[in-house]
């Protein structure tokens, strides 16, 4: 197998370092690919998810004898040529109809994978829906919705959000433009109920439609316009507990430095503490009473109390000229 | 057409802007038909449309378009590679490091530099540098004490002067034997 390949020009150590790990992430790209055997319908749901996913989707044409949960080495060296960390691979057998595998990679080596049943019934392509379809490349909306997604104990509900959520976020950004808000994903489960097998994840694309509703926010109307797929939740295999530690762990220089002595109150005010150094109370400059002074007590004892303070204040005004 | 901008649920939504996502936690019936997951969607679409332009600053683009400052991403999501481990400091940092250099300023860079009495700026070095000011004295005191002692007075220029040509001629000493120590180390 050949090692990395030394960097010839300016333009090729550019592309190899931008390979290389970074503090801020690029997106995370998708590899979409088959199996030996491969229906229909599970062809034109790559083919949807890989316009979905555009431009950041890579998709094989080619027949891949893989078993991913089996043997996920070929995966991962296809991840790791093509600099991918999302890959779906679809195929279909007759114990596992129309499945789709959803797997991510850390540090190009499997980090989860998830495995779903596309119900071949209410499948509809993108073309299917007649209107005119979003920009490529723009951040999509996202919602789930069903008390599946929110269970307190990791199941493959919530795996399936946090993949799905992955997935399609797009690029991490800043800032938003108000036009770019076009489309929205929705994925929804259906109650839970004991006895009834699990329900199945909705996967639903719509447009955004706004109008005028008399108040400052818009009206929002949804029109559905992708691809239209229900899945039944197959196998799946959680992420190795270290592995999950060390790819959630955020490099040191992208936490917010703390100034020293700057707090920010609950209302939400700036404060900030002066140290200032002890003071040398022997040197403390307090009201003169010359009236009082010890050596006064011998010889003056016939001027009153009224005129020493007048004469005094008088005198401690010159002095302090 | 007016509509309904509000959305009223048992149990309310959860946002992560940062990723424009918002989650429902309101239970949906077993088996949804296609108007129940619609309303539903455009339910949700509704209340992060709102809770985004409620919550996040706008500021108006040059090309008028209005742009929302989005707060940072909420859910913890694995990264694709591991992050990137600190850089060893190169020879010459370490170096720096022991002595003691520091690097230079903005303003200790550049050539010119504000001289007080002129009330302008004057270079450093070079033709009419600064460097040279003692040389060029119109008029220079004799050190009685000095000229008694050693004969003729001490010309202050001829010191600067021959001082400046010093400094350079040991400059370059040491550059010459530093070639020679490095070379020799080489070979």
């Amino acid at each position: 197998m050949q090692r990395e390949a030394k960097p010839r020009n300016a333009r090729s150590k550019r592309a190899l370092a931008k390979k290389e790990p970074q503090v801020h992430e690029n997106p995370k790209t998708a590899l979409f690919l088959r199996g030996t055997s491969c229906s229909q319908v599970v062809q034109l749901a790559l083919a949807d998810l890989n316009s979905l996913k555009r431009p950041l989707a890579i998709k094989f044409t080619k027949k891949n004898d893989i078993h991913p949960f089996e043997d996920a080495s070929s995966l991962e060296f296809f991840s790791e040529k093509n600099d991918t960390s999302l890959t779906v691979f679809g195929h279909h057998s007759k114990k596992r109809p129309h499945c789709l595998v959803f797997a991510r990679f850390f540090e190009h080596k499997v980090l989860d994978m998830l495995e779903l049943y596309l119900d071949p019934d209410s499948f509809r392509t993108i073309s299917q829906f007649r209107n005119k379809k979003c920009a490529v490349g723009l951040k999509p909306m996202i919602a789930f919705s069903g008390t599946p997604f929110e269970s307190p104990t990791p199941n493959a509900y919530t795996l399936a959000k946090s993949i799905f959520v992955d997935f399609f976020r797009g690029q991490e950004t800043s800032s938003m433009d108000v036009e770019g808000l076009q489309y929205l994903i929705h994925f929804s489960a259906g109650e839970e109920s004991d006895g009834q097998p699990q329900p199945p994840i909705h996967f639903r694309v719509y447009l955004i439609r706004t109008s005028r509703s008399g108040q400052k926010l818009p009206r929002i109307d949804v029109e559905e316009m992708g691809p239209r797929m229900d899945f039944r939740v197959g196998r799946m295999r959680e992420a190795d507990q270290a592995m999950m530690k060390e790819a959630l762990k955020k490099p040191k220089s992208l936490k917010p430095k703390a100034k020293k002595n700057i707090e920010t109150d609950i209302i939400g005010d700036k404060m900030g503490r002066i140290h200032v150094g002890k003071q040398d109370l022997k040197g403390l400059q307090t009201r003169k009473m010359k009236g009082l002074k010890r050596s006064r007590d011998v010889l003056d004892e016939d001027i009153p109390m009224v005129d020493a303070d007048v004469n005094g204040s008088g005198r401690s005004k010159k002095e302090r000229v | 057409p007016t509509g309904s901008v509000a959305v009223e649920k048992p149990t309310p939504y959860t946002f992560d802007l940062g990723n424009l996502l918002a989650n429902d936690a309101n239970p949906l019936p077993p088996k949804p038909d296609e108007p129940a997951l619609q309303a539903a969607a455009r339910d949700a679409a509704q209340a992060l449309v709102n809770q985004l332009l409620t919550t996040c600053p706008a500021t108006a683009t040059a090309s008028g378009n209005v742009v929302l400052a989005l707060p940072d991403a909420a859910t913890p999501l694995p990264r694709e590679k591991p992050a990137p481990a600190a850089k060893e400091p190169t020879a010459w940092e370490r170096f720096a490091a022991r002595k003691g250099i520091r690097a230079k300023r903005r303003d200790e860079r550049g050539k010119l530099v504000y001289d007080e009495e002129k009330g302008e700026w004057v270079p450093r070095w070079g033709y009419k540098g600064k460097n040279k000011e003692a040389e060029q004295q119109w008029l220079v005191e004799v050190d009685a004490k000095r000229e008694r002692e050693k004969g003729e007075a001490l010309d202050p220029r001829k010191e600067s002067r021959e001082a400046r040509k010093e400094r350079v001629k040991r400059n370059e000493r040491k550059m010459r034997a530093n070639e020679r120590r490095s070379k020799k180390g080489v070979a």
